[in-house]
Formats: C-alpha cells, structure tokens, sequence
C-alpha cells in the first residue's frame, strides 16, 4: 500500500493555519492540509468556496496570506512563484493559460526552463500525448480545447515537480478527453510526485484521490479518505447542511 | 525631371533606413511591452550626446565609441525599465505616458544645461562623402547605404532573435499573457527589462548612425519620436518587418515633399502617414 | 477619553473641507477684486494664469476622466490664436464675435481629428495627437495670410476695440479670461454631474462598475473631446489678445500649452476637479521662484511630476485628500472609500 507507506516520512507540502486574503475579503480561512510523494489529494467544494485561492497561495501569487506553507519542511513565505517553480511546485491552472502565439514545443519548453530540468523530458510528454508531438510547431491557439489541456498538463510535468497542483483540468472538455487526461495521473503519481487535485466533479475527483478535504466558504468542513466515507457524508459537508 | 524624381524616390528609400532604425526600438517596445515611450527619441539624442563626447572629448574613433556605447545602453535600458517604468506597468496608459514625458523633458533639458543648444554633427572619418554613381546622374551615399543595409540586417537579427530563440519565446511569452506568464514562474519582470535592454541596443546604435548623417541638438528627440512613431504606427503592432516598410514610406514621403519645395517635407511627411493611417489603421502588417 | 477624543478628531476633520472651500471662495471674491485690488502686471499674470487654468482643466477631463491622453493640446489652442486673428483681421463680424468664432472653429476642427483620435488603440493615442498638432502647426506655417513661418502682429486697429489705452485693455481681457475659467469650470462640473459624467468617474474608478452602470463610453468619450475644443479655441484667441500676434511656433507652442499643462495637472491631481486649481497655483510659485534656474526648472518639474505618479498617482490633491474627508468641489456623490 503505497499510501502507508507514504505516511511514515514527513509531508511533501504542510499547509497549516492558511488564510488567503484578497484586499478584505478571506478566501480562505485557517486551512490545514498536507500531501506526501505519491499521494493524490482533492479538493472539493462548490463555487468560491476557496479551492483556486488555496492554490494560488501556494504558488505564491496570493496577495495577502496568513499561516504557514511549508514545502519540503522550508516555509515558503516571501517567495516568488519563480523560485517556487524552481524548487519543484508547478501549477496546471484553471482555464490552461498557454500562450496562444507560441507554438506547442516553445509552450512545452517554458515549462521545462522554469523548473527543476530532472528526468522527465519533452519526449516523455510526447509519449504521454503523441498527438501533441504532430503538432508541435503550430501555435497553441490553434489547438482544441483538450489539446490544450495536454500542453498545459505537459508544460507542468516538464518542471519536473515534487507536487503537482491541478486546477480545474476538466472544465470544459469532453468526458472522453477528461478520461484520458485522469488515464496519466496514476503513471504521475507512480513517479513518486504528490499530486493536489482541484476539481468541480465530485465523483472524478474523489474516484482519483487517496485522501480529500471539503471546503466551504474558505474552511475545512471535512478531511477523510473516499473509501472511508458515504456519498451522503460527503454532500452534507460540500453544501454545508 | 523624371530623373530628379527617381532620385528623389531612391533618397527617400535609403532616409527610410536610418527612420526605420529610430522605430525598431519603439517598434519592440510597443509590441512586446504595449506602451509607446514618449522619450525614445530622447533618450537617440542622449546616446548621440554621449558618442559626441567620447569622439570630440576623449578622441575614441566613432565605431569603438559606439561599440562601448552598446552594453551601456543595454544595462540603461534594463535598469530603465526595472526601476522605473516597470512600476507603473500596471497602472494604465495614463500612468506610463506620464512618466515617459517626465523623462523627455528632463533629458531635453539636461542635455541643454550640460552641452547647450547648440546644433552638433560628428565627423564620421570621410564615409559620409563618399558616393556611388549610378545610371541617369543618380549618386548614392556611403553612409545612408550602409545605413539602410544595416537596418535590414538588424530588423532580420531581431526577428531571429525573436522568433527562433528560446529568449525570444519567452519574451513573446510575457507579451502574450503577463499574468500567465508569472503563474507558471515565468520572471516577467527580468524578461521586460531585458526586452528593454535590446531597445536600448537599438537605441544606441540608431544614435551612432544619426549623429554622423543628420545635425541634431538637445531638443531633437521629438521629431524623431514622431517619425518612428509614425513607421510604427504604418507598419502594424509588432511587426518589425512592417515598421521598415514604416520607416521607407516615411523617408519617400519626406523626400518628395523636399523636391516639391522644401519646406514641404515635415509636413508631407506627416500627411502621408495621416492619409495611409485612414486607410488602413491596422496598419501594413499587422501580427 | 478615548471617545471624546474621538469625537474631537472627526470635527477636526470635516472643518478641513470648510476651510479648502472658504480658500476657494477667497481666491474667487480676490479674482473679482483682482481689478481693483492688482496692478497691471500682476493683473496680466492673473490673465495669463486663468487661461492657463482653462487649459488644465480641459486636458484633466480628457485625461483624467475620459481617458484621453492627449499630448497634441497645443494644436487646437493654436487653432484658436489663427482663427480669432482671421476673423478678427479677414472679416468685419467685430472681435468679440471673433472671440467666439475662434471656439466654434476649434470644434470644427475637432470633427476630423476625432477620426484619427478615436481609431488609435490607447497606448497609440498620446503620440497620436501630438502628430495631429505638428501638423497643424506646420500647415499654419504655409498660409501666407497669417505670415507663414515668421507669424504676424495683430494690426492696432483690433487691438484697439478692447480698449483705447493699455490699463483698459487689460482689464478688459482679464474679465473675458474670468470668464471664461468661471464657464470652463462650471461646463466641466455639469458635465461631471450629468449622466455621462457619472459613467466616467465610475470608468475612472472601476471599470466594471461602469459595464454595470451602462454608460455608452465611447459616447462619453467624444462628448468630452468635443466639450474641450472650443475652450481650447476661446482660450487660444485671449492668449493672443495678450501676446498681440500669432507665430506657428509661439500659437502652436507645446511647451506653453501641453507641457505645462501636463505639469499643472499631475502635480495639482489627475482625475479630481480640485486639481487643476491646486497645480495652477503652484506652478505659478514654480514659475516666480525657479525660472531663473533655466533648464533646470524643468528637471524639477519632470522629476516631480514622474514622482506624483509614482507616489501619489492622484497629485497633491490625492495627498490631502489622505487627511481631508471630502471633495470640495463635490462632482459626485460617492460614499468617501474606507481606510
């Protein structure tokens, strides 16, 4: 069980008494959470319950935070997201954000410049997605939806990251394509990356995961494992009932 | 007569070259950073001041000037752009505009309080005299050829550099989307000031060449802001290869309007790339 | 105690905005005594600083509020000088109609500009206008009539229409240029309160809030290049009744009319009506007391103005406004933001 196994040794990523401010609104309220290496974590909660800010904070793009980030037992307060990146975080965010006039290679290559350079390289994304080495000279805008989702995927494991955030990867696209994209996280997480996953779909998002946290309204309303845990449980606490 | 106005045409071409110079900077600027540096002619007219003083006042030949002047201008616009104009980035066009006219008006008059008004040239040792007879009595200068060779070959660097380095995929890359960009920890604040950096190359070397053609004196940045403005503008956002087409446009506007009188040829000038502006206010080529 | 210190405080600071406004309606009972109380050559600097004033405040609704930012002022200020002198000079219509006819010229003008002007995307536009107002100026350096390059003095007959000696005369000029600022200020200020005003301070401050308000902005926009132009004519056609001839560089002058403009307006406070009176009154002080620096006045002028933006992007306005509650001259009717 590589689950037990992974609680033995200290966490990847220790979030402990995090509060995301935006000017004077709190996105999120004094939130603990953790995640090892190999492990797949959710996020669930409806809409503005808070999930993108915790993400946001923990890439280091929040504008105002309380509490502690830990990543790797270093605390990563006044770090940019560049040095973040650097050390191993990377971010699939929500709505892909590619660069539309770059083509998907040069897409793929800012992914790779900004992280860690370890063993995974753009070939290894194109064996993930072979569609994407066809057309990696055309620009990113000219790609479909899922297909954009794989560059955005790609770009964030060219970082080589420790932790891999994922933010909203299904929005949008077509059940087919979402499968394919959740075919790759367990091959991700065998490579001993832990992996915290934000997701709109409950059941996809709970199917993946190890461990999950609920959100509402910016606060941990429950924290359990899926199998531990009854549907009707889970909806009480995502709608706060 | 048919002969003086090929001329006048070929003139205009290789004038176009040394405007098409004066815009590549603003031209990068514009596409990449999305604002227009009020003081980029100004800061042509400081650099050509600093080439004054180490030709005249220290004796360096004008090359090797020009050769120092480069990395300077590099780390001056690096710094430009970190330290100054990179702050009000996210303020607005109002905010930028500003502090771009700020800086102008000191620049101008520094330069006055230092050098004075007087009208200056630099002596480019004997290339600016030199000529190449062609058919129908038309004589090509040295110094405006190779100065329009030059451009061509600068605006083909830049496009290189641009458009088949990863360099130049990351600057595209905060150009495209600058909150993207720093969310996947990209340093859109490193990258800007380096794309400034390259302005503040072409800047420099844009200076080296002006000084020895044209006369100029402190207050000369605006007219060469408004003719690069104006190649920018004709060329198309982001298109360096637009802005020298620009900058040709111009130079043969000007020039036909010198040989219709020549007090004409500012103006002519202006009023063709109004004319061409109305047409097509996409400009030539846009990206 | 600590209530009643409170208390304290909070009358201390409402009697703020009384005393800015009793320094307003000072400064306007001495601008009506100005003719009474000044000699003649503080009253032409009076003069000179009221169409100043216009100036300032027709570029700040541009700039400030309709997003605008121009640098091509000069251009229609020049316009003005010229076309107050023809009318004035080429035709008998009487030169206080010659006065009026110099605004309405200018707004003719403003017409076509407005095709150039609003086809610039934003960042364009600054540079924009300027090209406009160059070629304004060159194309009046080619008109014979008006002297081309050289310029041309305005003929003592005209002169003479707004008073047979000179303390008359400039008397005369002083309350046209009083009221023009009292108009210009006063136009702006109905504006600013009329629906397309409203939809612009909500522009200014947030954009979406603006979306939300449903204020055609393009509409709001020409409105308010439109509203500018003839103010800058009028003042334009006073500016040459007091320098007595027009020049393409002097009429069409960017330092004159633009760049000082653009001072006065920064460091007074973009985007506030208190502003261009603030920046007025102390680029007058400027002026008096650091002209003799040379060029050196205008170093401190750039590097004060880059630093408002850095600082204080709302000016020396923005800067009171930190202790002082509320607006003196109220344009809108906004709640005062939290700390």
């Amino acid at each position: 069980m590589p689950v037990t196994a992974a609680s033995d040794t200290s966490p990847l990523l220790a979030v402990r008494q995090l509060s995301v401010f935006y000017g004077q609104f709190r996105a999120v309220d004094a939130v603990d959470l953790s995640v090892r290496a190999g492990e797949v974590v959710s996020i669930i909660g409806a809409n503005g319950a808070g999930k993108s800010s915790l993400l946001k904070a923990i890439i280091g793009q929040a504008d105002r935070i309380e509490g502690v980030i830990s990543y790797c037992g270093e605390d990563l307060a006044g770090q940019g997201t560049a040095e973040i990146v650097a050390k191993g975080i990377a971010l699939v965010p929500e709505g892909r954000r590619l660069f539309p006039s770059l083509s998907v290679e040069e897409n793929l290559h800012i992914g790779w410049e900004v992280g860690r350079q370890g063993e995974i390289g753009i070939e290894d994304v194109f064996g993930f997605f072979p569609i994407l080495k066809e057309r990696c000279r055309q620009k990113a805008r000219e790609l479909s939806g899922g297909q954009q989702q794989m560059v955005a995927l790609g770009r964030a494991l060219l970082a080589n990251p420790r932790l891999l955030l994922c933010d909203e990867i299904s929005l949008g696209l077509a059940p087919v394509v979402i499968d394919s994209l959740y075919k790759l996280i367990p091959a991700i997480k065998a490579r001993g990356i832990g992996i915290l996953v934000v997701e709109q779909d409950i059941t996809r998002s709970l199917a993946v995961a190890d461990r999950f946290y609920c959100l509402l309204e910016g606060k941990v309303t429950l924290a359990s494992r899926p199998s531990a845990t009854s549907r009707e449980v889970v909806m009480q606490h995502y709608f706060g009932l | 007569m048919a002969g003086a106005w090929a001329n006048q045409i070929i003139q205009g071409i290789l004038l176009g070259g040394l405007y098409a110079m004066f815009a590549i900077g603003l031209s990068l600027s514009v596409g990449i950073m999305r604002f227009v540096n009020i003081a980029h002619g100004d800061l042509i007219v400081l650099v050509s001041f600093l080439l004054l003083t180490l030709t005249t006042r220290l004796g360096v030949p004008l090359l090797v000037a020009t050769a120092i002047v480069v990395p300077v201008a590099f780390v001056g616009g690096y710094l430009l752009q970190r330290l100054l104009l990179q702050r009000v980035l996210g303020q607005g066009v109002l905010s930028i505009v500003l502090v771009t006219f700020g800086l102008s008006v000191i620049i101008q008059n520094a330069l006055q309080g230092i050098y004075g008004a007087d009208t200056r040239l630099i002596q480019g040792g004997g290339i600016e005299t030199e000529t190449i007879q062609l058919a129908g009595g038309i004589n090509i200068g040295m110094l405006p050829l190779a100065i329009f060779v030059f451009a061509v070959a600068l605006v083909f660097a830049l496009d290189l550099l641009l458009y088949r380095t990863r360099l130049g995929a990351r600057i595209r890359a905060v150009s495209d989307d600058v909150a993207s960009a720093n969310l996947v920890g990209l340093r859109s604040a490193h990258i800007y000031a380096v794309a400034m950096g390259i302005v503040g190359v072409t800047v420099a070397l844009s200076a080296g060449f002006m000084s020895v053609w044209t006369n100029f004196d402190p207050t000369s940045g605006p007219s060469r802001l408004l003719v690069a403005f104006e190649a920018v503008v004709l060329g198309g956002l982001g298109s360096l290869w637009g802005t020298l087409a620009g900058g040709i446009i111009v130079g043969i506007a000007q020039s036909l309007g010198a040989q219709v009188d020549a007090g004409w040829q500012l103006l002519a000038g202006h009023l063709v790339f109004l004319a061409v502006f109305l047409i097509r206010p996409q400009g030539l080529f846009p990206k | 105690m600590t209530g009643v210190r409170n208390v304290t405080f909070q009358f201390d600071k409402r009697l703020l905005v009384l005393i800015g406004r009793g320094v307003l309606v000072l400064l306007a009972a001495m601008l009506v005594a100005a003719p009474w109380i000044f000699d003649l050559a503080d009253l032409q600097v009076i003069t000179e600083l009221l169409c100043l004033l216009v100036l300032a405040v027709m570029w700040n609704l541009l700039a400030g509020y309709a997003d605008i930012v121009t640098i091509g002022q000069h251009g229609f200020v020049g316009i003005g000088c010229y076309a107050f002198y023809a009318f004035a000079v080429f035709t008998d219509v009487g030169p206080y109609a010659a006065i009026l006819l110099a605004g309405l010229t200018t707004l003719v003008f403003a017409l076509p500009a407005m095709i150039v002007v609003f086809r610039l995307r934003a960042a364009y536009l600054a540079v924009g206008t300027w090209v406009l107002a160059e070629v304004m100026m060159l194309g009046a350096g080619k008109i014979d009539a008006f002297g081309a390059g050289l310029g041309i003095s305005l003929p003592v007959s005209v002169v003479r229409e707004f008073g047979g000696n000179i303390a008359e005369r400039f008397t005369t000029i002083y309350w046209m240029a009083l009221i023009l600022a009292v108009t210009a200020m006063a136009a702006t200020y109905f504006l600013m309160r009329s629906a397309t005003g409203i939809g612009l301070t909500a522009m200014r401050d947030n954009e979406e809030a603006a979306g939300a308000v449903g204020v055609n902005l393009f509409r709001a926009r020409v409105i308010c290049f439109l509203w500018a132009a003839p103010f800058l004519g009028l003042a334009g056609a006073l500016i040459t009744l007091q320098k007595l001839r027009i020049a393409p560089a002097a009429s069409f002058s960017i330092i004159d009319w633009t760049v000082y403009i653009i001072f006065i307006v920064v460091i007074g406070g973009v985007g506030s009506f208190e502003g261009p009176v603030i920046g007025t009154f102390v680029f007058f002080l400027i002026r008096e007391y650091l002209q003799s620096w040379g060029v050196w006045h205008f170093i401190v002028l750039g590097g004060v103005s880059i630093a408002m933006v850095l600082i204080e992007p709302r000016g020396i306005w923005g800067l009171l406004r930190r202790v002082v509650p509320g607006d003196l001259i109220p344009v809108s009717h906004r709640p005062p933001r939290g700390s």
